[in-house]
């Protein structure tokens, strides 16, 4: 276990990990749109009517894309560092203000996933895993390899066209006054997640349950309960933690694909709103919370891992387990 | 060598699969891009077995072609990516130092980005196509074979073996090639087996958004794409693309699975 | 011994594990729960409310907010009954009084335009010439193309009229300032969360990126008087969430639905669909940079090519019009007065035997100099409709050996850079202010920016001249009827078909009716019957 002060430096260490990860992701990102075809210029003016190159450049030169990059990215950054994000080209609002009014309900968006996911595949992984090979463990590895091959547009597809449209049960449309607009896109996330964590769990709990340890302590007479609670499902914990913190941090950029079938107002959406739009201050906001998230929910997963390090407590007196 | 006979049926389906694939032009029974309007939309019959789309297509025809298109930029963009990635990990791993150092936080840097996200930005500014969804999914997942690769090689790095190739006066490049790379191969191939129905699945998802395959060419995620809105009016349109993606994409992870299972337990040891 | 001990232990475990679970998913699902019938009955009971969805409402769209001197957010006010213009459209888009209760063209550089007296905005204080003065100056200080447009010297005001001078003399200034961004709001009212005073049957209350909320305006100087309580404008900017959501009675109506999606709401015992033909034009330009395509033989065979019938007929799914020019029927300029290429593919054949092509090498493609006749074809595909076109050109094109290679590309303006391209097809709306000048001056002269074919006529530059400075409307319609025909006789361009705009909504809905002009939508007859 790592504690005190080599924690610290550990954590430390990470953050000036962050720092690089920041610093490339974000030169990454304005390398890569000062190439792009057409700037958040032409795009304005896209479909719009007649407007003149003057016009065009006058506007380029208000919201500085006339500059050099490096010039640029180097304002940017120094507006970073003093926390200041600047302001939407299209909207024209502060583009960290956007930014906190889109999280909420991207939060949400996770939470219930991330809940429901839980809820269906723990309990399930753990059955198929106990009950391996037989005939509810094929049923519950066939509906779990189903939810793993399909691709979530489908999987949406096919939900409203069942639950909503058929059996007229939920509503489309993300609506934050309606409590219920949550649990179709929930669901489709749920689906692919559920079906890879019970997946994940089953296996897990498995790999351990052949280890030499779990012998020892059935020899020494220990209930298969208690192994199963109070140590093998405590190790299992150690790659679901690692799956956990990867899905809370894709669901936490939010999700392209779902955000935009189910109008869901979260992040995800925004993103895909801004590069289309090629509004560059909101793309970059985006890229530095992603890296951040990134780098922290990676962090939070290595140490809750090592706080989980199997056969930490009851089975060390035992002198079997290695 | 009992336990290679569970792989064979998922070995002889993937096979079928690519056989499809690579065969696809004289299989479909009619022309995948011929138009005619006047059939357009019909429900499957006797000579359009799954019927026809909003130009008249053959949509069987359509889905069979489309297994080249599909399966085959996923499996080049796989052995690009799983190549390329594992080369880097292993140099990072084997050399050790600055490099390491370097490539990781390049990887890191790579791994921050979200996938779908990055592929949207990517198609952005490489203007769409099945290319530049390739190169975006490309570009952010080959870290998962370079961390894999330099892992294992760090795990060899202290094998006498390698000791003794160095001893017998062989150079760096060499054991790099003739020691290191075949023991890591066989971790890394199934990897990439169990990630070859992901990656399907991401090329037909950007493929879904309108930033892969362009119009007129017969893929998979496009087909579905262009059928959306008549998922309710003429369904076949919709499902019989979307079916053939969810059985290339089960049969790949199957056998990924039984790979996995087959070489698991002697990696373990 | 040892399994029976295990799953006592287990299942006692289990079922407690489960049973939290399943407790925690119940609460989830009843917690957010409530009927599945009144879902858009979001109000209190007797409240009236009306939820719409639309695909034209969002930040990608440039009209987010009310303030219609702000960018492209004058269509907003226009469209959700927030603001009014002095003039506005007809349904053959003539002009008509509006806030205004006439014009008086005092020289060919001054107009005055006096008021209604009735008039208020909605915070009850009365619109005055001085008003109106101070609202479009704001206009020509906050919007960059208001200024150009109207070319505005000064403005006069007393109680009840504004004298406006030009620099220039200006046929088209009463069709500008019908222009969305012409609504007229009270400026001494602070804008405040995007939300304006205006004189509309609705005001805004709450405005976000997706959404606005409105509510009845009391003061309504209108004789027909608003009946909505409340109104939520929904941005959808996916056409199968719209689709679904309407069918699944989330919405009272919507806007902009993909064209396969209208015949699901053929059932006229629960749906209404009201339809227009807007003045959007799908056009495709000749590339006269092609020495191919300078023959006009060549223009003609691929004009007479296109099945324009069968192309809206199936791939529209009858959403749209056949176009012979670029302006509807409805217009006194538009279709009905000029003529172009009928479809035949006997005639196109040959044209092309005339131009000297011939399929010698019995590939299936006509050649001249044992060179194919190949053609690039540039679009994008942002309008459903484009690619839509691009594939029925190009079989139709294949029918009379022509190959054509499509280039679909959201990156076409780098194409249009490079020239890269022998024709080109786009979007366009021609006549927004219901004025023909505009679409000339855009597409078709030697200065117009998006003249993207090359294509020049001294006739055509003679006749835009003319136009320009003519201000009689009768004959500005002669004029643009000859520039047409002149357009259509050279085969520069080829115009495929007008956008028809349809709204569906539940039977009960009164009063919603599409227009051509596309900027008005929701008014003080729209009325819900319960």
């Amino acid at each position: 276990m790592i504690e005190g002060i080599g924690l610290r430096k550990y954590i430390a260490g990470r953050l000036v990990g962050l720092f690089f990860v920041l610093l490339g992701v974000t030169f990454f990102t304005f390398f890569m749109m000062q190439f792009a075809a057409d700037d958040a210029v032409d795009k304005m003016y896209d479909d719009r009517g007649a407007v003149s190159e003057e016009l065009k450049a006058e506007r380029r030169h208000e919201l500085g894309l006339d500059r050099p990059f490096f010039v640029q990215y180097g304002t940017w950054l120094m507006g970073l560092a003093s926390g200041d994000m600047g302001k939407s080209f299209i909207s024209g609002k502060d583009v960290f203000e956007t930014f906190i009014e889109k999280l909420p309900q991207t939060i949400w968006l996770m939470a219930v996933s991330i809940l429901m996911t839980l809820t269906v595949s723990l309990p399930l992984g753990i059955i198929s895993a106990v009950k391996r090979d037989e005939s509810i463990d094929y049923i519950i590895r066939f509906f779990s390899f189903i939810g793993n091959s399909l691709p979530n547009f489908f999987t949406a597809l096919l939900l409203i066209y069942f639950l909503a449209l058929k059996m007229n049960l939920l509503p489309i449309m993300g609506n934050s006054e309606n409590m219920r607009s949550v649990i179709l896109p929930a669901l489709t996330l749920a689906i692919a997640m559920g079906a890879k964590y019970t997946r994940q769990m089953r296996t897990a709990i498995l790999e351990e349950m052949n280890k030499p340890y779990v012998a020892g302590a059935r020899s020494r007479g220990v209930a298969e309960s208690t192994i199963l609670f109070k140590s093998v499902l405590r190790s299992s914990l150690v790659p679901l933690i690692t799956l956990l913190a990867l899905s809370i941090g894709s669901l936490l950029g939010g999700t392209a694909i779902v955000e935009t079938i189910f109008m869901w107002d979260g992040v995800g959406k925004m993103a895909v709103d801004a590069i289309i739009m090629r509004d560059y201050p909101i793309i970059q906001a985006y890229v530095v919370w992603m890296s951040i998230i990134y780098v922290v929910v990676n962090l939070i997963a290595d140490i809750m891992c090592d706080y989980f390090d199997p056969r930490a407590e009851i089975y060390n007196g035992g002198g079997s387990a290695p | 060598m009992r336990k290679y006979h569970a792989l064979i049926p998922f070995v002889i389906l993937a096979s079928l699969l690519l056989v499809v694939a690579l065969f696809a032009p004289a299989i479909a029974p009619l022309d995948p891009y011929a138009q005619d309007l006047s059939v357009a939309l019909l429900p499957p019959d006797d000579t359009y077995l799954l019927g026809t789309d909003r130009y008249g297509r053959d949509v069987l025809s359509r889905v069979i072609v489309g297994s080249r298109t599909t399966l085959g930029a996923s499996l080049a963009l796989l052995i690009v990516i799983s190549v390329g990635g594992t080369l880097i990990g292993a140099v990072a791993g084997y050399r050790g130092g600055k490099i390491d150092t370097a490539l990781m936080r390049l990887s890191d840097v790579a791994l921050a980005f979200p996938a779908m996200v990055f592929a949207i930005a990517v198609a952005g500014v490489l203007g769409g196509g099945l290319v530049s969804a390739a190169v975006a999914i490309a570009l952010i997942s080959w870290p998962k074979y370079a961390r894999l690769a330099r892992g294992l090689v760090l795990q060899m790095r202290s094998m006498p073996y390698l000791a003794a190739a160095r001893f017998a006066g062989r150079s760096e490049t060499e054991i790099l090639i003739y020691h290191v790379m075949p023991n890591i191969a066989a971790p890394i191939i199934v990897t990439a087996t169990a990630h070859l129905g992901t990656l399907i699945m991401e090329m037909a998802g950007l493929s879904f958004l309108g930033l892969g395959a362009m119009p007129p060419t017969a893929e998979w995620g496009a087909m579905m794409n262009n059928g959306r809105s008549l998922l309710q009016t003429s369904p076949w349109v919709i499902l019989s693309p979307g079916i053939a993606i969810f059985i290339a994409v089960s049969i790949f992870n199957m056998l990924g699975d039984k790979l996995r299972d087959v070489f698991d337990t002697h990696l373990n040891e | 011994m040892r399994s029976k001990k295990f799953f006592s232990g287990f299942m006692s475990r289990k079922s407690k594990l489960i049973a939290a679970l399943a407790l925690s998913g119940c609460i989830l699902i009843s917690g957010c729960g409530g009927g599945g019938e009144k879902k858009t009955d979001a109000g209190k009971a007797g409240e009236k409310t009306f939820v719409y969805g639309t695909m034209a409402y969002g930040v990608a769209m440039e009209n987010v907010g009310t303030d219609p001197h702000d960018t492209y957010v004058g269509w907003s006010t226009l469209r959700y009954g927030i603001g009014e213009t002095l003039f506005r459209f007809t349904e053959s888009m003539e002009l008509e009084p509006w806030l205004a209760k006439n014009f008086e063209r005092i020289d060919e550089n001054t107009v005055k335009i006096n008021l209604k007296e009735k008039i208020k905005f909605s915070n009850g204080k009365k619109v005055t010439g001085k008003a109106v003065k101070a609202c479009l100056e704001r206009l020509l200080k906050m919007n960059d193309r208001a200024p150009k447009d109207l070319k505005i010297a000064a403005i006069d005001a007393d109680e009840t009229s504004v004298t406006i001078k030009t620099t220039e003399p200006s046929p088209s200034l009463i069709n500008y300032l019908s222009d969305p961004y012409g609504c007229i709001i009270d400026t001494e009212a602070d804008v405040k969360d995007k939300i304006v005073v205006g004189t509309g049957p609705y005001k805004a209350v709450k405005v976000t990126d997706t959404q606005i909320d409105l509510v009845k305006n009391e003061n309504y100087w209108g004789d027909v008087k608003p009946k909505m309580d409340k109104i939520t404008i929904r941005s959808i900017t996916d056409g199968d969430t719209l689709t679904m959501a309407m069918q699944n009675g989330e919405l009272d109506a919507v806007q902009g639905l993909p064209y396969a999606s209208l015949e699901l709401f053929g059932d006229t015992g629960k749906y209404k669909i009201s339809q227009a033909d807007t003045s959007r034009i799908y056009q495709i330009a000749f590339n006269y940079k092609t020495p191919e395509l300078q023959d006009i033989k060549v223009r003609q065979a691929i004009s007479s090519a296109l099945d324009k019938e069968n192309f809206t007929k199936v791939l529209l799914h009858g959403q749209g019009t056949p176009a012979v020019g670029p302006f509807p029927a409805a217009m006194t300029f538009g279709d009905k007065a000029v003529s172009a290429m009928k479809f035949d593919k006997d005639r196109a054949k040959s044209l092309l035997q005339e131009a000297g092509y011939a399929d010698t090498d019995n590939d299936g493609y006509v050649d001249k100099d044992g060179k194919n006749l190949e053609l690039r074809y540039l679009t994008y595909t942002s309008r459903q409709e484009l690619p839509l076109l691009a594939e029925a050109m190009q079989a139709s094109l294949k029918e009379i050996g022509i190959k054509l290679n499509v280039n679909a590309t959201d990156n076409y303006k780098a194409v249009l850079k490079t020239g890269d391209y022998d024709m080109y097809a786009k979007a366009f709306v021609a006549a927004p202010t219901g004025d023909p000048e505009y679409y000339f001056t855009t597409h078709v002269l030697d200065s117009s920016a998006y003249n993207n074919g090359f294509y020049h006529s001294d006739a055509i530059e003679a006749l835009g001249r003319e136009l320009h400075n003519e201000f009689n409307p009768a004959e500005r319609s002669n004029l643009a009827i000859k520039m047409e025909q002149q357009l259509l006789d050279d085969c520069a361009l080829i115009y495929a078909s007008h956008l028809r705009m349809s709204f569906v909504m539940r039977k009960n809905i009164e009063g919603f009716v599409a227009h051509p002009s596309d900027y008005y939508e929701i008014s003080p007859a729209l009325d819900k019957k319960i």
